[in-house]
């Protein structure tokens, strides 16, 4: 961390001149607002007021949660939510922009699960141990905690998450005289070949393998389901990703192709090409998140809800199942003062209480991350991946946490891609990869 | 009068410079411009130029490396896939679109009926945002849905599926390419055909030349100071092409562009090569500029 003050005044010199460069309008406004930035909340008798930064949600639960919170603590504290882009890369891509400028009014992150090393190691957001005590942890799922555990520390509090699931076809497995979903990955292609033949299904297994972080997720499926994995411990800095269980892991994802069970083009569907195929009746099996469920209604000419079964990620004999673990955090900012960090703070609590997270999963089905609920009869009966397949919400895993988390997703998303493609076997992938990620790591550690 | 006056040196010149006030308010008038210039253009520039001998991060600049950053960035295979992708697609798609348009901007410089619509649906392809076509086009090369692969794979002509081929998505976007800004060459070409008088021609018939010989003795020498602003603006634009390799390809095929963007802005310690990569970008683009108005003799301006 040395070399942070040794490259302060070069970093002046820069920010200087994003004020001097827009002497016109934008410098002005960008300094009229820095101004007023500092003043706001403390200086007035007025409500503390925070931003908090978070992408879409289409059906309006969480501007009914703000106004509910605003309400509540009128003359107080006053959220205000900022629209964000809902894809994650870009959405990250402006949390780092204005937090490398210093200049954001951005209080409270509602981020992605594989964030919290990165915005920490750059010192953008604040350790929330003491205030996130571990009794009050305990009360979350494992996975999303792990995610958020960096250095021995918390530094956000989980709010929804999401897990990979195998999705089956219950009437065409019955018709070939299946009666439970595979349990193994030699089982589902035994099971996928049967029902092509019997019933002239174009595609048995269809998930996603293009070169993108959702690419990754699937590729970690199969190396922790074959007992291998990237980093040992999931996070620790000696990478494992060339021992045998990872390379069988990504055997077997290529087998799925050379086995004739997923369609060659698997190497370039993200979520939406998986969608119609599934939902549309042209495939046996498909692994998503649970959002798909919801989707079933606007295919209702191929296909109805009880045709569709939800699974655990099928293993390598004698291995047990895992979930790539999806969704989403909250982190404060360490740029905001301390007011509108306890503000905020808060406003998390409220946010991630049984309450609201209730409320938030029966009306925009999102899987909650509070263990309490899992058992609350109406949120299992209404909330249907919950009740189909509490099994992999409860066997998630995050990805590897690292502060250069962005750069190993790079190369893994390419190296995953190469091998399920066939241009590269997944032996020299693994190997290739285990190169580079050790070599990102001892870069990491100079930087 | 004003070049004698630019070569007596000394302390006359800043006198005769700067003495009249007429001169002196024709700098007050320039000098906006020239600070705003400074700013938006020659700042960067050089900024760009010393963060990539520097290491460091986005946030903090590190200690003054010399070029290593951009030995670096030679042996970084993406880099080395993005230079070859990025002259192949150059050179075939500015050729194309250039045979193409030359012939489009020969065959709609004629009369007929409909001139005018002919001439305004040629726009069509190239009015379309590039990242909207390429999403557009990325449909049509779907395995499952894609109309392109249904009608090449029943034609026997693949048989692998195009998106996940990086030498059939080379093609694909070379072919997008000139599908989507041949009617801007032929365009600027037809603008270049219109101001070459119709007596010349007529002249040259009646001397008895042949289509082919008016074609190549008045027609092409006519036109080459078009057809080199046409094609360097091709040529630049293809160079740096960034939107179409993102998003019609799914980022499986690397440009310059696309490695520089990867390097600032998602990976956290490739950040000096991405800037390295930018300069270089900037610096072989200007060379290419060069090489146009140098060797080619291309005009900059309408004066002798």
């Amino acid at each position: 961390m040395g070399e942070a003050h040794e490259g302060a005044g070069r970093k002046v010199n820069r920010r200087d001149f994003l004020k001097l460069g827009g002497a016109g309008v934008a410098g002005a406004a960008l300094l009229g607002a820095a101004g007023c930035g500092g003043g706001g909340g403390q200086g007035s008798k007025g409500p503390v007021d925070i931003t908090v930064a978070f992408g879409r949600e289409s059906t309006g639960t969480l501007a009914k949660l703000i106004s509910k919170f605003n309400k509540q603590n009128k003359g107080k504290i006053k959220v205000t939510w900022r629209h964000m882009p809902s894809d994650t890369g870009q959405y990250f891509d402006q949390i780092k922009t204005e937090f490398q400028a210093q200049k954001t009014n951005i209080d409270l992150i509602g981020g992605d699960v594989i964030w919290p090393a990165q915005l920490a190691a750059n010192g953008w957001i604040i350790d929330l141990s003491d205030r996130f005590s571990e009794s009050d942890r305990s009360k979350f799922l494992p996975g999303p905690i792990q995610s958020m555990t960096y250095q021995g520390k918390i530094w956000g509090v989980p709010w929804f998450t999401d897990a990979g699931m195998l999705y089956y076809r219950k009437d065409l497995l019955a018709k070939s005289g299946f009666k439970n979903p595979p349990k193994t990955w030699d089982e589902l292609k035994m099971m996928a070949k049967k029902v092509m033949k019997d019933q002239g299904i174009q595609n048995g297994f269809v998930f996603q393998g293009d070169k993108y972080e959702g690419g990754v997720c699937d590729a970690m499926e199969y190396i922790w389901t074959n007992g291998g994995n990237v980093l040992k411990n999931n996070n620790s800095n000696t990478v494992i990703i060339d021992q045998p269980g990872a390379i069988s892991g990504l055997t077997t994802e290529r087998s799925m192709v050379t086995d004739g069970v997923a369609p060659q083009a698997v190497a370039t569907y993200e979520e939406p090409q998986c969608e119609p195929i599934f939902l549309g009746g042209k495939a046996v099996f498909c692994r998503n998140w649970p959002y798909m469920y919801g989707l079933i209604p606007q295919y209702k000419k191929t296909i109805k809800p009880e045709q569709v079964g939800l699974a655990p990620i099928p293993v390598s004999d004698g291995n047990h199942t895992h979930s790539c673990l999806g969704g989403w955090n909250f982190y404060i900012s360490a740029l905001s003062d301390s007011t509108k960090q306890d503000a905020a703070y808060e406003f998390v609590k409220f946010m991630t209480s049984p309450e609201q997270e209730k409320a938030f999963a029966l009306n925009a089905s999102i899987l909650p991350t509070l263990k309490s609920l899992y058992s609350d009869k109406e949120v299992v009966s209404k909330v249907a991946p919950i009740r189909l397949n509490k099994t992999a919400i409860q066997s998630t895993r995050p990805r590897p946490v690292s502060p250069y988390y962005s750069d190993m997703s790079l190369d893994m998303q390419e190296q995953f891609n190469n091998s399920l493609k066939g241009t590269t076997s997944p032996k020299k992938a693994a190997k290739t990869l285990q190169g580079q990620l050790t070599q990102i790591i001892k870069q990491a550690k100079n930087a | 009068m004003a070049t004698v006056a630019k070569k007596r040196r000394g302390r006359g010149w800043l006198k005769e410079e700067f003495g009249s006030p007429d001169r002196r308010a024709a700098y007050y008038m320039v000098l906006p411009v020239f600070l705003i210039v400074l700013a938006v253009a020659f700042y960067p520039v050089v900024d760009s130029i010393w963060l990539s001998l520097h290491g460091g991060t986005a946030t903090i600049t590190g200690p003054f490396v010399g070029f290593e950053n951009y030995a670096t960035m030679f042996q970084n295979s993406n880099f080395q896939q993005g230079l070859v992708d990025t002259i192949i697609f150059t050179v075939a798609s500015v050729t194309i679109e250039f045979v193409i348009g030359l012939g489009v901007a020969l065959a709609i410089n004629r009369s007929f009926k409909g001139r005018g619509l002919v001439r305004a649906a040629v726009l069509v392809p190239w009015a379309f945002p590039t990242a909207i076509s390429a999403v557009m086009w990325r449909l049509m090369f779907q395995d499952q849905i894609g109309v392109i692969s249904y009608v090449a794979h029943a034609l026997g002509l693949i048989s692998s599926p195009i998106l996940s081929n990086t030498h059939l998505l080379l093609i694909a976007c070379i072919l997008v390419d000139a599908w989507k800004t041949t009617p801007f060459m032929a365009l600027l070409l037809l603008a270049g055909l219109q101001t070459i008088p119709e007596d010349v021609y007529e002249a040259a018939r009646v001397d008895g030349a042949n289509a082919m010989q008016r074609f190549l003795r008045i027609t092409l020498p006519l036109l080459k100071p078009t057809i080199l602003v046409a094609v360097l603006f091709r040529t630049l634009d293809a160079y740096r092409v960034y939107d179409l390799f993102w998003v019609m390809t799914g980022q499986q095929l690397e440009s310059l562009s696309t490695f520089v963007y990867e390097s600032v802005r998602i990976s956290q310690l490739q950040f000096p090569e991405g800037n390295a990569a930018a300069v270089f970008i900037f610096v072989t683009a200007f060379l290419l500029a060069l090489f146009f108005i140098k060797v080619l003799g291309m005009q900059t301006s309408t004066e002798e």
